[in-house]
This record gives C-alpha cells, sequence and structure tokens, in this order.
C-alpha cells in the first residue's frame, strides 16, 4: 500500500494505491487526517486501490466527519469497482461525494 | 480478492474423505466436498445426517476420526496453533443461536475480535462496528444487551460480528433456525448482500429447503453421513433419483422393518440394538 | 452384561468403586491438565498475540474480592466473638480465662479465617465461575471464542485462576484481622483487658510462620475454587439442567476440597 500526497491549488490530493487492509489502513487515518489538518480540501484517489476492507473504510468515514465539522471539502475520486461494492454494501455510497475524475473533484471544489 | 467472473475460481475448502464415528456410530463415512472462492454453498440434510458435525470439522473445532480438511490451503489440522489463530481471522462464523457473549453490549460483541486481534485506534474499530450494524439493518443497537434483543436480532447482529474483520469464509449454522419465515427471508437476503459485495465465499448449513433454494450456488446434501448430492439447485431438481425427489418433496422415507430388530428397539433390550451407546 | 443379574451384589459393590475411583481420578487429571494449560497461555500466550488482559484479570478480582468483602468480614467477626466466647468459657474451669488469647489467636490466623473465606469465596464465585461457563458452553459462546482465534483458557480461565490465587489471600488476612479485632472487643467487654493489651499478646504469640500458614492455605484454597469453578462449567452438558447441577456439584466439590485440603495442610504443617 503507498500514500501520495500532491498539492493542488488550495487543495490536497491522497492517492492511495494497493490494498488497505487491517494493517494498513492505520496509515491511512494518519495521513488524512493529518491532510486535514493543512488544507482548505482534500480529494481522495481511490484509482489504484484494489481492495479496501471496512478499516480502510472506517478510517475514511472518520477523515470526512473530522473535514466535515471543520467546514472543509472532502471528496472521493475514480472510485474502482471493488472499493464501490464495499461502499454501497453500507449504502455509503450515498453519503460520501464522489466524483469519476480526480480533476473533476479539484475543479469542483476549487 | 479475485474477481467473480473468472471462469475457475480456486477452491477455497477441501475435504478429502473425512470420516467420524461416536463410539461405535458412523457420523460420517467418508465425505469429499470442495467449495470454491465467491459461491454461496448449502449444506443439506435432515436431522442426523452429520451436517452439524460436518461444520464443526470445517470449522476446526472439532476433530475428525480421519480424513483432511484444507482451508485456504493448508491443513487446518495439521496446522501449528500460531498459524491455526491467523486462519481463524479469516473465518466467520454465525451460530445458531447467535452466541453473542450475554456479558457484553452489541457493540462489544461486534468489535471484541477487533480488540483482540488488531492495534486498529478506538475510533475506526467503532465506526467498523457501526458500518456493520448498517449493513444487518441494527443501526443504534450497539449499547444495548443481547438480552434486550429478540432472535432475528441476535442473528443478524452476530452476523455483523462475524464480519467485522472481513473474513473471506463466512459460515453458517442454521441461519433460519427459530426464525419466522419473513426474519429468515431477511437474513437469506443478508447473506446474498454479502458474498455480492464483499465476494466472501459462504458455507451455510441448513435443512431449509426453501432458504437453500434461495441462496445456493450449489448443493450438498448429506444423508447419514454419506453425500447423496452435489450440484446446482437446478440438477437438484431435475435429478432421477427417488430418494432425492423424496427428499424435496419432504416424504418421510418408509425404511424396510427388520421385524426381529424392531422388536427388540420396542422392548429396550439395548444390548442387542445394534449401534447404541452404551 | 446379559448375565448382569446373576452377578454378585459384591462385584457390582466393587465394579461401582473401582468406576468411581477411576472417574475420580480423571476429574483429578483435568485439574492438573488445566492447571498446566493456564501457565501455558500466562507464559506463551503473548507470544502468540493471545495476551492474558489485566483488565479481566482486575474485573474478576473486583468480582471475587471487592464484592466479596461485606459478608465475609461479618462471618470472621462471628467467628472471632464466637472463639473469644467459647475460648473464655472452657477456660474458666481451670481459671485460666487471661490465655484466652493464644487459643483465639492460633485457632483464627491458621484456621478459621482461611477456612471461612474460602467456604464463602467458593459459595459465591465457584458456583458462579460454573454457571458463568457452563451457560457460555451451551450458547456455543465457548465456540465462537474458538472459532474467533480466542483462546477460551486465555480469555476465562487465566483471569478467574489468577484473580481468586490473589483475592483469597487477601480476603483471608482481611478475615484474621476482623476476626481478632472482634475476639478482642468480647474479650475487653467481658475480661476488661485493653485492646492494645490483646494485641500485644498475639502479636507476641503469633509467628511469621503462622501467618505464612493461613496465607498459604488460602492461596491453595483460591486455586482449587476457580479450577472446580471452571471445569465443572466447561464439562457442562444437556442445557439449563445440566448449568444447574455443574453449578451445584461445584460448590460441593469446592467446600470437600477445602476442608480435605485443610486438614491435610494442618496434618503437615503439624507434624
Amino acid at each position: 500500500m503507498e500514500i501520495n500526497i500532491s498539492q493542488q491549488g488550495a487543495l490536497q490530493v491522497v492517492a492511495i494505491s494497493g490494498e488497505v487492509d487491517l494493517s494498513t489502513s492505520p496509515k491511512v487515518r494518519e495521513a488524512l487526517l493529518s491532510c486535514i489538518k493543512g488544507a482548505h480540501g482534500v480529494v481522495v484517489d481511490l484509482s489504484a486501490v484494489s481492495y479496501i476492507d471496512s478499516s480502510g473504510v472506517a478510517s475514511l468515514v472518520e477523515a470526512f466527519q473530522t473535514a466535515k465539522t471543520k467546514g472543509l471539502g472532502f471528496a472521493l475520486a475514480e472510485v474502482s469497482e471493488t472499493p464501490m461494492r464495499v461502499l454501497k454494501l453500507a449504502r455509503l455510497d450515498q453519503v460520501f461525494v464522489i466524483y469519476p475524475r480526480v480533476d473533476e473533484a479539484v475543479a469542483a471544489m476549487a | 480478492m479475485t474477481d467473480q467472473t473468472d471462469p475457475n475460481p480456486p477452491t477455497v475448502i477441501e475435504v478429502r474423505d473425512l470420516v467420524t464415528h461416536y463410539g461405535t456410530r458412523q457420523i460420517l463415512n467418508g465425505v469429499d466436498v470442495d467449495i470454491v472462492e465467491g459461491e454461496i454453498m448449502v449444506i443439506m440434510g435432515g436431522s442426523g445426517s452429520g451436517k452439524s458435525t460436518f461444520l464443526r470439522h470445517l470449522m476446526a473445532l472439532q476433530r475428525p476420526t480421519s480424513g483432511t480438511i484444507k482451508i485456504l490451503g493448508q491443513d487446518v489440522w495439521r496446522l501449528p496453533q500460531k498459524k491455526l489463530f491467523e486462519l481463524r481471522k479469516k473465518l466467520g462464523v454465525t451460530f445458531q443461536g447467535g452466541a453473542l457473549f450475554s456479558s457484553m453490549t452489541v457493540g462489544e460483541n461486534i468489535m471484541l475480535p477487533l480488540y483482540e486481534h488488531t492495534k486498529l485506534d478506538r475510533m475506526t474499530m467503532e465506526i467498523m462496528a457501526r458500518m456493520k450494524l448498517e449493513v444487518v439493518d441494527l443501526a443504534g443497537f450497539e449499547d444495548l444487551m443481547p438480552s434486550e434483543l429478540s432472535g432475528g436480532m441476535i442473528k443478524r447482529a452476530a452476523v455483523a460480528r462475524a464480519v467485522i474483520m472481513d473474513p473471506r469464509i463466512l459460515f453458517f449454522d442454521e441461519p433460519s433456525a427459530g426464525l419466522d419465515p419473513v426474519v429468515s427471508s431477511q437474513l437469506d437476503d443478508l447473506i446474498l448482500r454479502l458474498r455480492d459485495a464483499m465476494g466472501m465465499t459462504i458455507c451455510v448449513v441448513t435443512h431449509e429447503l426453501e432458504s437453500a433454494f434461495k441462496i445456493a450456488d450449489r448443493i450438498t446434501v448429506l444423508d447419514r453421513g454419506n453425500i447423496l448430492f452435489v450440484g446446482t439447485v437446478q440438477e437438484l431438481h431435475d435429478h432421477p433419483s427417488e430418494r432425492i425427489q423424496n427428499l424435496l418433496n419432504r416424504r418421510s422415507e418408509e425404511a424396510e422393518i427388520d421385524a426381529d430388530e424392531y422388536l427388540r428397539r420396542l422392548t429396550g433390550d439395548k444390548e442387542e440394538a445394534e449401534g447404541m451407546p452404551r | 452384561m446379559a448375565e448382569g443379574s446373576n452377578q454378585s451384589v459384591a462385584y457390582r459393590f466393587f465394579d461401582k468403586i473401582g468406576r468411581m475411583s477411576t472417574s475420580a481420578l480423571e476429574e483429578m487429571g483435568r485439574h492438573g491438565v488445566m492447571i498446566a494449560e493456564s501457565l501455558y497461555w500466562l507464559i506463551i500466550g503473548p507470544r502468540m498475540n493471545q495476551p492474558v488482559r489485566l483488565g479481566a484479570v482486575f474485573s474478576e478480582m473486583m468480582e471475587i474480592g471487592v464484592r466479596a468483602i461485606g459478608i465475609i468480614g461479618i462471618m470472621a467477626a462471628a467467628i472471632g466473638a464466637m472463639l473469644a466466647i467459647q475460648g473464655i468459657y472452657s477456660l474458666k474451669i481451670f481459671g485460666a480465662e487471661g490465655h484466652v488469647v493464644v487459643g483465639v489467636a492460633f485457632s483464627m490466623v491458621r484456621e478459621f479465617a482461611p477456612l471461612i473465606t474460602g467456604i464463602l469465596v467458593a459459595g459465591r464465585s465457584g458456583s458462579a465461575l460454573s454457571a458463568r461457563l457452563g451457560t457460555m458452553k451451551i450458547n456455543q459462546e465457548l465456540d465462537a471464542l474458538e472459532v474467533m482465534g480466542i483462546n477460551p483458557v486465555r480469555f476465562l480461565v487465566v483471569p478467574s485462576l489468577l484473580a481468586s490465587l490473589i483475592m483469597v489471600p487477601v480476603l483471608t488476612f482481611m478475615s484474621m484481622v476482623l476476626g481478632l479485632y472482634a475476639a478482642a472487643l468480647y474479650v475487653n467487654a467481658a475480661l476488661g483487658m485493653s485492646l492494645a493489651a490483646f494485641f500485644d499478646q498475639t502479636v507476641d504469640v503469633l509467628s511469621v510462620d503462622d501467618l505464612t500458614h493461613g496465607l498459604g492455605k488460602a492461596a491453595i484454597f483460591g486455586i482449587l475454587i476457580a479450577l472446580i469453578g471452571v471445569l465443572n462449567g466447561f464439562l457442562v452438558k444437556g442445557g439449563a439442567e445440566g448449568v444447574g447441577k455443574a453449578t451445584t456439584r461445584s460448590v460441593v466439590q469446592c467446600i470437600s476440597a477445602i476442608v480435605v485440603t485443610d486438614m491435610l495442610f494442618a496434618l503437615v504443617a503439624t507434624f
């Protein structure tokens, strides 16, 4: 699992790749929460995530809630099929702000 | 996670020549079963068919007399303890009565495996538990005690606990037992949803035909310790064997009566009655 | 066994005795295995990611020990006073009432404090352990632990065993103090001996040996109570009725084991 953080204007784009599971999700959580502290908004690029388990989704949920309480933007982008199924199971696809592409998310949130 | 459209999905549970006796009674006489990734396999049979014992073997709770069981490629009865613990994290089980710990709240029950096996943040664990409760339609029930729930709710909470670690394989022991048809059918829907969303392999032991036909990709029929049939629901319906058609039509079989043996049984001459435990 | 009716009474008698002794031996073996298994998980557990949780030990200590303080305190005080009353009554015959302190101190510290504590803990916690584990067994909760990759001995047995091993001696010490205090109050009222004089004499006659004798016994009682409670719970069969039977069995066995051990201990220690 790898996390790449890049700055796009006022937004931070967090690109996660590989498998997010019980052993790697704490790192995702940490990265997301620290990004929220220092940015105007966060876009999480999930295009390269091959597998995400519920601890990973839980980290996304926590980050989303934290961003919301601070009045920051938080969106998911390019959610591939496997993560999407996991989100749908808990009906989280209706909760998260999801964009089909990263640049769309950046444009919409800027 | 492998794609479900894989034409030859790998075998995740491989059972070979499984034999079990209780004293002189034969419970299983050489059972072979393969369960492949992503399928829902229903093990059916009447009471005394050996299906419950079979499930206990699969969950590595009870050692068979002989035979091998490989789960995810590992021979469960030849595994060192530490490896068995690791393997068990990839298995989830919903017991017949739910088996929630009565001294803990629903939320604590669901989080227990996380507590014991992971170093996740408390917040993450709580969110995960609540997510699973959402999935089983028990949102907001995390602070109740199991004794405050109905039978169907207990079972759904037990499912939430079974899937908390996102297991690869999920076992159900008699999911519809003690539930009314409506609740039971909701549970069947839940089983299907879990398979579709998480790509889990699911093994269900039941004697409910209706539920079996609804959820099964394949069905294994056990009868008196032998495998009578393995195949899809359609194949089961089309099967020519009279024994199976009787089973499907819920006709109990007229066993041939051995007059002498029957008389002895009725008069309680235990020593002579064959196979009776002392 | 078809010729069963022809067997002599003596044969059946000895047959029964034989069966009973083998099952008693088997049971003792099980206790041994349970101790060994508990030690194993206590020591090896952390290395297999199966550590014994301190929190569980504390909550068990609360249940076995702290919640029993009231009743054990009252009982110990009653026994202490009773010893003083009986002591003065019998010593009066020799005109030696002043020596009552010796008798009370020895019997309270060496015998009665561990015994009454052990019996009360057995009645409260030995039975509760059996009932709890028995219910967990028939509800498949033990199986559930197992399939979650949580060893039941590590998760349930070791905390109870440790808590009992720690709390029974602690409660016993409390019983000693309270029993002696109650005795001192009575002696003060009956003979006019001051509390200070009573405790001075007590400290004089008692040696460290007497204290370790009492507390050592208490530790053994603690282990016995937990083991018997746990094993009867694990061996429950056949639903709610089985749980009831196991609970009764566990109390009877605990108290018998305590009394017999007490006798053996006294025999060996005073030899």
